[in-house]
């Protein structure tokens, strides 16, 4: 939200309601299936507009020459306006860029106007140049110079923050992802040791909050990190914590951390599950226990469990909760 | 309160929120008309931002903030929809805004001065054979001087079938190179070359047909003198909307070089849409009246006409005057306001 985590591919927007987000900015890669997308649908619209006419111009007589013009005006207005027409009405969006799941807006986070549309979709040419000629490639082509290289938008994407081409920048437009957001579900502490390890964990200690959101990153991605690396990765921070905790040293360092993601971001209420049974206490003065993930004497690991933070488990909660939403005190 | 708690409460009205952005996104969908739908939308949204910027203190996990960014994303861009031009709009933006502006725009003089002059200087070499021999060969070629004597060789007289395609045709072929020579404009050169071109070409052809011993020479003026006045003045504008764009890379005025090119952009628009504007007119009378077989004085009235329409519209309403000015600079549409806190902000 700050210069603490400015990374290229978002732009802080300030809300009229005072409040700052992000937009995820969509990159050339990101934009060039919208563009031909967009192309392959003007061509159909192109050929289909031929093909009615051509049939409206042969079957009624004395019309051909009026089906002619409109064809032309319809290639001309097709060729300039679609993008304008369709950014300022479907609110930033042409069929390719609605396809691909992205925006046109304003840097200042507003949607665009008409100005804009019409100034980045003109410019539209001069992001294209230079144009090289089909010659270049086949012998008997006709010199005409029609094969766009990007290589000014390229340019421009790449030197300007906000992955601007020149009509963008001309018209004070970014282009931003606006995929539907995704449910952030994917922590998964199957492990029924985790829960009672977290009781062990000394009740007066306190998590700073760069440690909550270290250890929340990590057990969002610790799925997707093999076995090995895991602990090597979570030992960093874990061994200082065991001496603190005065755990035994072979306490797996994954499943210390999980227990500290359990203790501080999910309460005991949402994960209710009987079927765990209490480990023996880690502590060292105590019976041993079980010191890595895939150890023999791992305890039974049901999959029915319901993943945790999942909605479907919520909504009696939520659903228990009638009070308007903005007049919920947090 | 522990977070899963916080988030359970809140989840709610987050996927409540997500559902109305999928309808809003289907646009038959009679959202706008539904006042209380409206206001449970943005309180909804309020809502969220409320979550979102207490992220922080509240320490909600990396995901669930990720996850509210774009939601909040989402919402606001339903809530901040675009605008469509509405038509009263678009009458004061080309009636007011658009000829205060290019009057007052020095690339316009620019261009009309670079395009007339070579026209001129080029009409004037092509005429005086005796002065400057083989001028006008060198720069049409003799190939086409043949084609032009040929497609001027048969008085006027064409058919309707033809105007109407004809039309069509020139408003494709015109207003796609007008509308090219402005986008090429953030390049400079070939916006400069195209206009610079298009002037001794057409000025030499002007100046060939003029000679007194070109037979050809009284079809070719029958047909350019009615649509003339429109094509050349739009040909003009639209380099100078180009070169507008491309003045604002370079000449920044104390602004950032990009933030002067947007604004500079800005400020070529309403050249643009006058010159694309003239296109269409000059597109429609080329296809019609100049073909036609009438009387050369209803074509030379038609070039006063649109001449003294020209006039009109750049210098009377073009001319700056105290009321107007005030006018515009409370207008958000014009390009030439005082650069002021907006800008400074930036």
């Amino acid at each position: 939200m700050n210069a603490q985590s400015a990374i290229d591919l978002t732009a802080v927007i300030t809300t009229p309601e005072n409040i700052q987000f992000e937009y995820r900015i969509a990159g050339p890669f990101r934009r060039l299936p919208a563009l031909l997308l967009d192309f392959a649908i003007r061509v159909i619209c192109f050929l289909v507009a031929f093909v009615l006419l051509l049939i409206v111009g042969l079957s009624i007589p004395f019309s051909g020459s009026i089906a002619t013009m409109l064809f032309l005006i319809f290639w001309f207005a097709i060729d300039w306006f679609y993008g304008l027409v369709f950014e300022s009405s479907w609110n930033g969006q042409t069929p390719g860029k609605y396809l691909t799941k992205i925006r046109v807006i304003s840097i200042d986070g507003r949607p665009i106007n008409g100005y804009q549309a019409t100034v980045r979709n003109f410019l539209r040419l001069a992001d294209f140049a230079p144009m090289v000629s089909l010659e270049m490639f086949f012998e008997d082509a006709p010199a005409v110079y029609m094969v766009p290289t990007f290589l000014v938008s390229l340019i421009c994407m790449s030197i300007t923050s906000r992955f601007q081409r020149l009509g963008d920048i001309a018209a004070g437009t970014m282009v931003v992802v606006n995929e539907r957001a995704w449910v952030p579900n994917n922590v998964k502490l199957e492990d029924p040791r985790i829960a009672s390890l977290s009781e062990h964990i000394p009740a007066n200690f306190r998590m700073s909050s760069t440690l909550a959101k270290v250890i929340a990153l990590y057990a969002e991605r610790r799925t997707r990190i093999p076995t090995a690396r895991r602990a090597e990765l979570a030992s960093h921070l874990a061994r200082p914590l065991l001496k603190q905790f005065q755990f035994r040293d072979d306490t797996s360092p994954d499943l210390l951390l999980c227990a500290l993601y359990y203790r501080e971001f999910v309460t005991k209420d949402a994960f209710v599950d009987t079927r765990v049974q209490s480990l023996p206490s880690p502590l060292k003065r105590e019976a041993p226990v079980p010191s890595s993930d895939d150890s023999p004497v791992q305890a039974p690991i049901s999959n029915s469990l319901p993943p945790i933070l999942n909605p479907s488990t919520t909504e009696s909660t939520a659903t228990a909760n009638p009070i308007p939403l903005d007049r919920q005190v947090l | 309160m522990r977070i899963a708690e916080l988030l359970e409460k809140r989840r709610q009205g987050w996927v409540e929120l997500e559902n109305m952005c999928d309808a809003l996104q289907r646009s038959n969908y009679p959202f706008h008309k539904k006042g209380n739908l409206v206001s449970r939308f943005s309180a909804l949204y309020r809502a969220a931002c409320t979550d979102l910027s207490m992220a922080d203190q509240y320490q909600l996990p990396p995901t669930t903030v990720e996850y509210l960014h774009r939601l909040v994303g989402r919402a606001h861009s339903q809530l901040y929809r675009s605008r469509q031009f509405p038509f009263r709009k678009w009458i004061y933006y080309m009636s007011v805004v658009a000829p205060q502006s290019i009057f007052r725009d020095i690339c316009v003089k620019v261009a009309f001065v670079v395009f007339f002059g070579l026209f001129t200087l080029s009409a004037l070499l092509a005429w005086s054979e005796g002065n400057f021999p083989g001028f006008a060969e060198r720069v049409l070629g003799s190939e086409q001087i043949e084609q032009m004597e040929q497609s001027f060789d048969k008085p006027l007289a064409g058919n309707f079938d033809r105007y109407v395609t004809m039309s069509g045709y020139y408003i494709k072929h015109n207003t796609s190179i007008g509308l090219q020579c402005f986008a090429l404009g953030p390049l400079i050169l070939p916006s400069l070359c195209a206009l610079g071109y298009n002037g001794v070409v057409l000025g030499a052809s002007f100046g060939y047909m003029t000679r007194s011993d070109v037979e050809q020479g009284d079809v070719f003026f029958q047909f350019v003198t009615a649509h003339g006045v429109f094509e050349l003045t739009a040909i003009a504008l639209s380099a100078a909307a180009g070169l507008r764009l491309g003045v604002g890379l370079f000449a920044t005025g104390g602004l950032k070089r990009l933030e002067s090119f947007r604004l500079n952009a800005e400020r070529a628009l309403p050249i643009i849409m006058t010159s694309v504007m003239l296109f269409f007119m000059a597109a429609f009378t080329e296809g019609f009246l100049s073909p036609s077989s009438l009387p050369y004085i209803v074509k030379a009235s038609f070039a006063v006409f649109s001449s003294g329409l020209l006039m009109y519209y750049f210098v009377v309403l073009g001319y700056p005057r105290p009321e107007i000015d005030e006018i515009l600079e409370e207008s958000e549409d014009n390009p030439w306001r005082k650069i002021g806190i907006e800008y400074a902000a930036r």
